[in-house]
């Protein structure tokens, strides 16, 4: 991945990882709405965010991914009920840990999009790639061997 | 502390002697003049050997927990009409207890299987601030008496505070008496600066976010991934550690630092409401990588967010199995 990390022509790379039931519903919502958003997104399809090992978001920053968004079902909406509440708990740690020891904090960003909000998905995902392009290329923790 | 010794002794004898235990942990006197390393004792005329002062360092609900995960495998080849119980006796100070309240909170053995022997603590000595008051010499011989510490170097004799040489965590403990006990053992040790306990976090803090980077970066590059850390830590006991795990490998095992880093940072991130601030991984590591400064972080946000002290009572629910529908979520971003 380092090949692409020359700066001129660089374009952030954001893997969001999102639940089956809101967000990615939302993206796809978004989409069948032909709303634009930036193309710099990967999404990864999981359950629900409860599914999230907060150890993805620290991997993916490690292989290259300029920014990780995390998004799934807005509390109180989650298809499990509860896995979006413990979710919450861990991210709000992780957000604050991974800012403690260095890293951008806009590098992980934690939000909820639910399947009827293709709108929010596209403007979600448009912030994000924004404030990931301000911040320039992941340089802590990326893996380049 | 001496009466404690004594009347620890004591009560170990009395358990052993009663088969209400197996064996006890404790510590006993090490090779080397003022340490202690840990003793297994099965054997109520060896309770003379169990030692207590400020040179006992590891935390020993490490062991309780392997003897007995140890014993209930063993235990799975034997025919079921012949199994049998064992009932570990673990000498415990405040910390020690805070990491068998985790072990029993997420279920690793019942309650019965464990004979908490309660200890009062003023604070270990650092080996490493040890060795820096000796300034290069070698201890010959040692005692701790009172707040004082008498070593005989080949130069000559030293003579230096306790306080001096206390590790860091044990300066700001706020649970150096027991939370659990089924035996105590002497009276309540004094409290500690437990107002102090999150002092470096807050300056940490304070500081840019290149500073920070650089600060841990350098910390990390000391550290040579021999799991010290890892093996020492009570609430490390998972069967496969993510470290060796092959099937997602989460943590490369090249010589990049980013490597390392990934390590530490899940492996401290694993620690979320588990970390009792015992100092045993810090006291183990070989290289002195500043681990505190980065779990105690973590401890401060659980008690921020969650009002979670980790192991602090049976009754409270690990932070991360549970969670408010209030829960703070400022974090959340809203475009
Ligand atoms: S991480 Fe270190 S200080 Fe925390 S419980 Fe484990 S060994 Fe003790
Ligand atoms: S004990 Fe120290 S050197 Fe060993 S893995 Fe842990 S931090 Fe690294
Ligand atoms: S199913 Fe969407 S967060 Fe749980």
């Amino acid at each position: 991945m380092a090949d692409v990390k020359a700066t001129d022509g660089w374009e952030p790379k954001i893997v969001a990882i999102v639940c089956n039931w809101c967000t990615y519903a939302g993206a796809d919502l978004a989409g069948i709405s032909r709303i634009q958003y930036p193309p710099n997104v990967r999404l990864v399809r999981l359950p629900c965010t409860g599914r999230i090992n907060p150890f993805y978001i620290m991997k993916a920053l490690q292989e290259g991914a300029d920014g990780v968004l995390v998004s799934g079902c807005h509390p109180g909406e989650c298809h499990y009920l509860s896995g979006n509440y413990s979710a919450r708990r861990k991210f709000s740690m992780l957000k604050r840990y991974l800012s403690y020891v260095g890293i951008e904090a806009d590098r992980a960003m934690f939000t909820w999009c639910s399947a009827s909000e293709g709108e929010r998905f596209a403007k979600v995902i448009k912030g994000v790639t924004e404030k990931v392009r301000e911040l320039g290329p992941a340089k802590k923790l990326v893996k380049t061997l | 502390m001496e009466n404690v010794e004594k009347k620890l002794q004591e009560e170990a004898k009395k358990l052993l002697a009663d088969k209400k235990v197996d064996v006890v942990i404790g510590y006993e006197r090490g090779t080397l003049p003022l340490t202690a390393t840990p003793v297994f004792i099965t054997d109520a005329g060896d309770a003379e050997k169990l030692v207590y002062d400020a040179t006992c360092v590891q935390n020993l609900a490490k062991y309780a927990h392997d003897i007995i995960s140890a014993h209930r495998e063993a235990q799975k080849k034997v025919k079921p009409e012949d199994r049998k119980n064992k009932v570990v006796g673990v000498v415990a100070r405040g910390c020690t207890t805070r990491s068998l309240v985790i072990q029993l909170q997420e279920r690793q053995y019942d309650r019965e299987s464990i004979v908490i022997l309660g200890v009062p603590c003023d604070g270990y000595i650092d080996p490493k601030k040890f060795n820096l008051a000796l300034d290069g010499e070698q201890a010959a011989e040692g005692s701790v008496n009172g707040d004082q510490i008498a070593v005989k170097t080949l130069a000559g004799e030293k003579k230096f505070a306790l306080k001096d040489v206390l590790a860091d965590n044990c300066i700001t403990c706020r649970f150096n008496n027991p939370v659990i006990s089924d035996v105590v053992i002497g009276d309540k040790a004094p409290a500690k600066a437990a107002d102090k306990e999150y002092e470096k976090v807050d300056a940490f803090e304070k500081l840019s976010t290149e500073e920070r980077w650089a600060y841990f970066t350098k910390e990390m590059s000391k550290c040579i991934r021999c799991y010290a850390c890892r093996n020492a830590c009570p609430s490390c006991y998972c069967k496969v550690c993510f470290v060796e795990q092959t099937m997602p490998q989460f943590v490369g095992t090249s010589a990049e630092q980013t490597d390392t880093q990934i390590f530490q940072l899940l492996r401290t991130f694993h620690m979320v409401g588990r970390c009792v601030d015992c100092g045993s991984c810090v006291s183990v590591c070989p290289m002195g990588v500043d681990l505190r400064n980065f779990l105690k972080k973590l401890d401060k946000d659980a008690l921020e967010l969650f009002e979670h002290r980790a192991g602090a009572s049976m009754e409270d629910v690990p932070p991360l199995s549970t969670y408010r529908e209030n829960d703070k979520e400022d974090f959340i971003y809203n475009p």
